[in-house]
């Protein structure tokens, strides 16, 4: 189908707004009256609150309240931004009387000024009893460890005495059969780090009681209708008394899929009267905000010699830091997205997620996906070597097709039965191929080592992600037309900046046969906009897209029953686009003209809205070629080249969705290489800041290449699936898989650092 | 941060910021670029002592001597011709590894030895051009070489007195001299996990007349490898002699884990990382290797 | 507390403001309401605060604000002229450089500034320039490509 707004490379609708500076972020307004919140950290890992004497902080001039556990509501729950009913384990508690990571919440504080605010919290007296705490993921499930959970009001957990916060066991067919069946078995154990989001916004909530007394939040946050439902239960007043806002936000990636601050805001500003801001420093978001989940990963793989997978395994040991917020639902992806990548008939996964007393792990940018697939397709590698067959020919041969089900899925959906999955659009082999090209695949794997210090190789991980969660991710969208052609387009969903307000309005206006500038969208804000999910599970574009068109569709309808009376035709002979509409002879009435006629002779406002969902979540294929040149004598890996072919069903914006593929590139080549979140023996965080913790800056980016192999996808508005997590899934093994090829070793845990590098070439004996 | 400074002083001499610094004690700071101090965020200052109108931004030549003032920025240190010229533009090099633009655009010379990290990217090259500083306090001036003024990480043996001038002598002519600078870090612009400035002067016969390295983030302090020094002075610049000098290095060095790098990574690429100078400096100076 | 008066020229415009004597510069400018100006990590790493200061950009978290009395700053706000866009600005929508928007600020006036400087940045130089300013959203893919287009278009201006 040709389209006229979908598929065009449109100027970001808030561009403008952001190039200038205007006044678009949280904390980009002046509150009269506005009071600045702190929370005051545990230093202790493991710790229960003797004594807490806030009487000293509150004399404190400025200050305007100090919040202790014995001044808020116990109200167990989860901060995870989760469809209701949430699958993680509700174990989290505004202000508690014991302590579980450094850097937990112990009070908060509301005084006049931040000065003010970082003085009150060194005067609150806190006597801890320091428990010992447990740091290490495999000690935390021993018998004598610490018990992290053993207060009696949570739920959700799986076995409090052990510190498993949950475990998933999933079974397709009958492994132990299966690997008898093979000629050739590899098992390998894989370490993956805690990679830190590091949005350039830190997290950061506004709260204050608007005129109706009404608990107004305004928020960075991926998920405002979450925010609200949990703020209530929290706060315990009625969600119609909360109003959450969501403007501008510097960046997510999964940190905010999450409700971080907002209680605590809210707190605080019922507590005083009035607004209350409190955003995090760049330290305290290090390591009081959320990371990914750290795991140690057991995979595998079992093939005949003629290249045959005939069964995988994944065993998975992941701690979830001391508060269960998403900890199924991530490692339940290291399965369910991992495993069916390729058509092994039995297929196992396994998987413990523990407790430690560490700093929180939540969602992140792939979402599970990144740990399974390092373990995978360098296990996958491994085996294609010893087969001594090609690693492309060996992935083509096996790789999950059009037309397949996806049975493993159905095992697994968001923490409870999923639905089976049908690959109803399928870009991976156009992937493989354009990307091999890209990359000069043949030619490379070829080639002859270099005599000298730097080896070169390439390596390749195929990978793919889903397109919102079946059955529970679900959107809204409502639309209006005005007197000059032009819709309100409104909207649930939240652009937390990878331009979702520009791709729905291009679906809008698409649909509706007007130009992109005759859509003005507003969204996430839970007065005006109708229900959303929210910005995750890379469901943005298929699912508040797919409502978006279906709320389009209906007042299209209503355009041309209006347009039909006008030009004296049938509604279904009528065309148009680009804000006119057109009968068979030549006739033509303008948008504007419409929307007169209907607003003061028909006296009806055009309008309509609709809800959408889909029962299945149709994986975008990525396909990561990385060329990489490792200097021998100093373990140095310096990335050469990336390419980067992904397969999003139709690109909506290609020039946002390629923008996608190149900052989950980015984060993808940290994770890989150079980001960790370090802590000390006793739990406290060594590298909170920009200086100690290394992300890819501008001038260590390789030369990346982007591809889009697009295809249709039938769930998805106009043929869209999704983007914007997909490509992070592939740097880390393509570059440990290039690291093999430029130089025999086989690095298997995250990030690989040059040291790492340079022992296992001394060992290997280079 | 900075809630209890109570004054920003911008004294018009030396002097009245010796007399500032004095009257501050443990409370007062000197801000030159600011960069060091508002990272550093100590609750305890009091007062601000800025030092940028005291005139001392210049690159001047007194003699053979290069006098570069101590406000003078990494910026301007890494545009400047005659510091680009100098000694294969190793100090200009040490100048532009410094974090960023902005940053580069603030900080300062003085800024960043008084800050004495073992890592400084100007030090390193500083050192192998036996650099001194001009200190000044109420009894005056008193010039000691580089090498002295670092006293332990973060410290050095500045009193009462203001960091004044750097002052880099030309190298010894005769010969040919060839440089080199290289820094490694976890990503292209870190703080060095190891860094390594070096200079070989060669005579006509391409025996070596003087060997200078020196190293940064292997020790308290930025350091001069004497020992590896010795080994090559007097000697042609073979490989194996040049590798016999590295092993020194590297058993010379006393480097530390940390969130960069494991000690023993430190020493191994402390001695890669010399080895590598050398024989760049070697191919500078017209010797094939 | 001592306040201080620090007389100094924001996008072209006489300021004369009452500071603390410690204040910094970055929290200065957005009191008075230069929200353009972020704030990322208050240690002069991320860029997110770069202002232009004397045509010389700068982390406006690392500069006194008692520093810039006499100086000229420049923040985003200032940039266009006259309700037009900057060619760089016009690079960053046209070649999608801009995603949250967060980083972009202080990215485009670094940018302006090396471009006053050297109108013909080869691509290194321009990544060497963006080092500090950090982006978690592009993978600074576009915006190198919009600089270097906005240099072309500058320099064709000219």
């Amino acid at each position: 189908m040709s389209t006229h707004v979908v598929g065009q490379n449109l100027r970001k609708v808030d561009g403008v707004k952001l190039v200038t500076g205007g006044a678009a972020f949280t904390d980009d307004i002046h509150l009269p009256g506005l009071l600045y919140g702190k929370i005051l950290p545990s230093p202790h890992a493991h710790a229960r609150i003797v004594r807490i004497d806030a009487s000293r902080a509150r004399a404190l001039a400025g200050v305007h309240a100090v919040l202790t556990y014995k001044d808020v509501p116990r109200v167990p729950h989860t901060t995870a931004g989760q469809a209701w009913p949430e699958p993680s384990p509700y174990d989290t508690y505004l202000l508690d009387s014991k302590v579980r990571f450094v850097g937990d919440r112990v009070a908060a504080v509301a005084a006049e000024t931040r000065a003010i605010a970082e003085k009150a919290l060194g005067l609150i007296e806190v006597e801890y009893d320091v428990l010992p705490a447990v740091l290490d993921m495999e000690q935390a499930m021993a018998a004598g460890a610490p018990v992290i959970h053993d207060e009696p009001d949570s739920t959700g957990i799986h076995d409090r005495q052990r510190n498993i916060a949950g475990y998933i066991l999933r079974e397709i067919g009958n492994v132990e059969e299966g690997f008898r069946a093979c000629d050739l078995v590899i098992e390998r154990e894989f370490r993956t780090g805690r990679q830190q989001h590091c949005p350039l916004e830190p997290h950061i909530s506004i709260a204050w009681l608007d005129a109706d007394a009404r608990l107004a939040i305004r928020t960075s946050t991926q998920v405002p209708y979450h925010a609200r439902r949990q703020c209530a239960m929290i706060l315990q007043i009625p969600v119609s008394r909360i109003h959450v806002v969501k403007p501008r936000i510097g960046g997510g990636f999964g940190g905010k899929q999450e409700m971080l601050l907002e209680d605590i805001a809210g707190a605080l500003a019922l507590a005083t009267g009035r607004p209350v801001k409190i955003e995090y420093t760049r330290e305290e978001e290090f390591y009081m905000a959320r990371t990914r989940h750290p795991q140690i990963l057991r995979m595998k793989m079992g093939a005949k010699r003629d290249g045959t997978i005939v069964a995988s395994q994944l065993t998975v040991l992941a701690t979830t830091g001391a508060y269960g917020s998403h900890s199924t639902t991530v490692q339940g992806n290291t399965g369910s997205k991992v495993l069916p990548m390729y058509r092994a008939g039995h297929m196992r996964f396994e998987c413990h997620v523990v407790y430690t007393n560490t700093p929180v792990a939540g969602a992140f940018r792939g979402y599970g996906c990144p740990q399974g697939f390092f373990a995978q397709e360098s296990v996958v590698d491994e085996l294609a070597h010893e087969l001594k067959m090609d690693p492309l020919e060996f992935r083509r041969r096996n790789a999950i097709r059009l037309g397949d089900i996806d049975r493993l899925s159905a095992q697994l959906g968001e923490g409870r039965e999923g639905l089976p999955r049908v690959i109803r659009s399928c870009g991976l082999y156009q992937c493989l191929d354009r990307g091999a090209a890209a990359i000069g695949w043949a030619g490379k794997r070829q080639a002859r080592p270099r005599r000298g210090r730097l080896k070169r190789g390439v390596g390749v991980a195929c990978t793919m992600q889903g397109s919102g969660i079946a059955g529970i991710d679900w959107a809204s969208a409502f639309l209006k037309m005005n007197e000059d052609g032009s819709f309100y387009l409104q909207a649930g969903a939240s652009d937390v900046g990878g331009g979702a307000d520009t791709v729905l309005a291009q679906i809008a206006a698409e649909t509706l046969g007007v130009t992109l500038d005759k859509i003005v969208i507003t969204s996430g804000d839970t007065d005006i906009t109708p229900f959303d999910v929210g910005a995750y599970a890379s469901s943005t574009t298929i699912i508040s897209g797919g409502a978006v068109r279906k709320a389009a569709e209906k007042v299209r309808a209503q355009v041309l029953e209006v347009a039909a009376r006008m030009l004296d035709a049938a509604p279904e002979s009528l065309t148009g686009c680009a804000n006119a509409v057109s009968a068979p002879g030549g006739k033509s009435v303008t948008m504007t003209d419409i929307a007169m006629q209907a607003m003061y002779k028909d006296k009806l406002q055009i309008m309509d809205g609709a809800s959408h969902y889909n029962t299945d979540s149709p994986p975008p294929f990525s396909v990561t070629f990385a060329e990489v040149e490792v200097d021998t004598e100093t373990g140095q890996v310096r990335v050469v080249h990336l390419v980067s072919a992904v397969d999003p069903g139709t690109a909506i914006n290609p020039m946002q969705a390629e923008g996608q593929v190149e900052g989950a590139v980015a984060q993808g080549l940290g994770y890989a290489l150079t980001e960790e979140l370090l802590l000390d023996e006793l739990g406290r965080p060594r590298n909170a800041s920009f200086l100690d913790y290394k992300m890819f800056t501008a001038k260590d980016m390789p030369k990346v290449t982007t591809i889009l192999a697009e295809t249709d996808e039938p769930l998805g508005p106009y043929g869209a699936k999704s983007i914007s997590e997909v490509p992070i899934n592939g740097p880390a093994p393509a570059i440990a898989n290039a690291i093999y090829h430029a130089v025999g070793i086989r690095i298997r845990k995250l990030p690989i650092r040059p040291e790492d590098v340079l022992r296992a070439l001394r060992g290997a004996g280079c | 941060m900075f809630d209890q400074v109570d004054a920003y002083h911008r004294p018009r001499s030396i002097r009245e910021a010796v007399r500032l610094l004095h009257a501050g004690g443990s409370r007062a700071r000197i801000v030159a670029g600011g960069t060091d101090v508002i990272v550093q965020s100590d609750p305890s200052v009091r007062s601000l002592v800025d030092i940028t109108q005291l005139g001392l931004s210049y690159i001047r030549k007194a003699g053979s001597t290069w006098a570069i003032g101590a406000t003078t920025t990494m910026a301007e240190l890494e545009d400047s011709a005659p510091i680009r010229g100098l000694a294969g533009g190793i100090l200009a090099r040490g100048a532009a590894a410094c974090g960023s633009v902005q940053l580069r655009n603030m900080a300062t010379l003085g800024g960043n030895l008084v800050n004495a990290s073992p890592a400084a990217d100007t030090a390193v090259p500083l050192l192998a051009l036996d650099a001194s500083v001009v200190l000044e306090g109420a009894t005056g001036r008193r010039t000691l070489p580089l090498a002295e003024f670092f006293s332990a990480p973060g410290r050095t043996v500045l009193g009462k007195e203001l960091l004044v001038e750097i002052l880099v002598p030309a190298p010894p002519r005769g010969g040919r001299w060839g440089w080199s600078f290289l820094k490694l870090g976890r990503t292209r612009s870190d703080i060095s996990l190891v860094s390594v400035a070096a200079g070989l002067q060669l005579d006509a016969r391409g025996t070596c007349k003087r060997a200078r390295i020196a190293l940064g983030a292997v020790a308290p302090v930025p350091l001069r490898a004497a020992g590896a020094e010795a080994i090559l002075a007097g000697q042609k610049p073979a490989l194996a002699r040049i590798a016999q000098a590295c092993e020194r290095v590297a058993r010379d060095a006393v480097p530390i884990s940390d969130v960069r790098a494991p000690a023993e990574y430190r020493r191994e690429m402390a001695r890669v990382l010399a080895a590598r100078a050398l024989r760049e400096c070697a191919q500078q100076a017209g010797v094939r290797l | 507390m001592k306040k201080l008066t620090i007389r100094l020229t924001v996008n072209a415009e006489s300021k004369e403001w009452s500071i603390a004597p410690g204040d910094l510069l970055l929290d200065v400018l957005r009191r008075e309401g230069y929200f353009g100006v972020k704030r990322g990590c208050e240690k002069g790493e991320c860029g997110a605060c770069t202002v232009l200061v004397d045509g010389k950009p700068i982390d406006s978290c690392l500069m006194f604000a008692a520093q810039a009395d006499g100086r000229e700053v420049l923040t985003i706000e200032g940039l266009a002229h006259g309700g037009a866009l900057d060619p760089l600005q016009e690079a960053f929508l046209d070649h999608g450089a801009v995603q949250c928007g967060y980083c972009t600020p202080g990215m485009i006036l670094n940018a302006k500034a090396l471009l006053e400087k050297n109108p013909n940045p080869s691509e290194r130089e321009v990544r060497e320039t963006l080092t500090g300013n950090f982006c978690r959203c592009t993978g600074y893919v576009k915006p190198v490509e919009a600089v270097l287009a906005a240099a072309k278009a500058y320099r064709r201006a000219r």
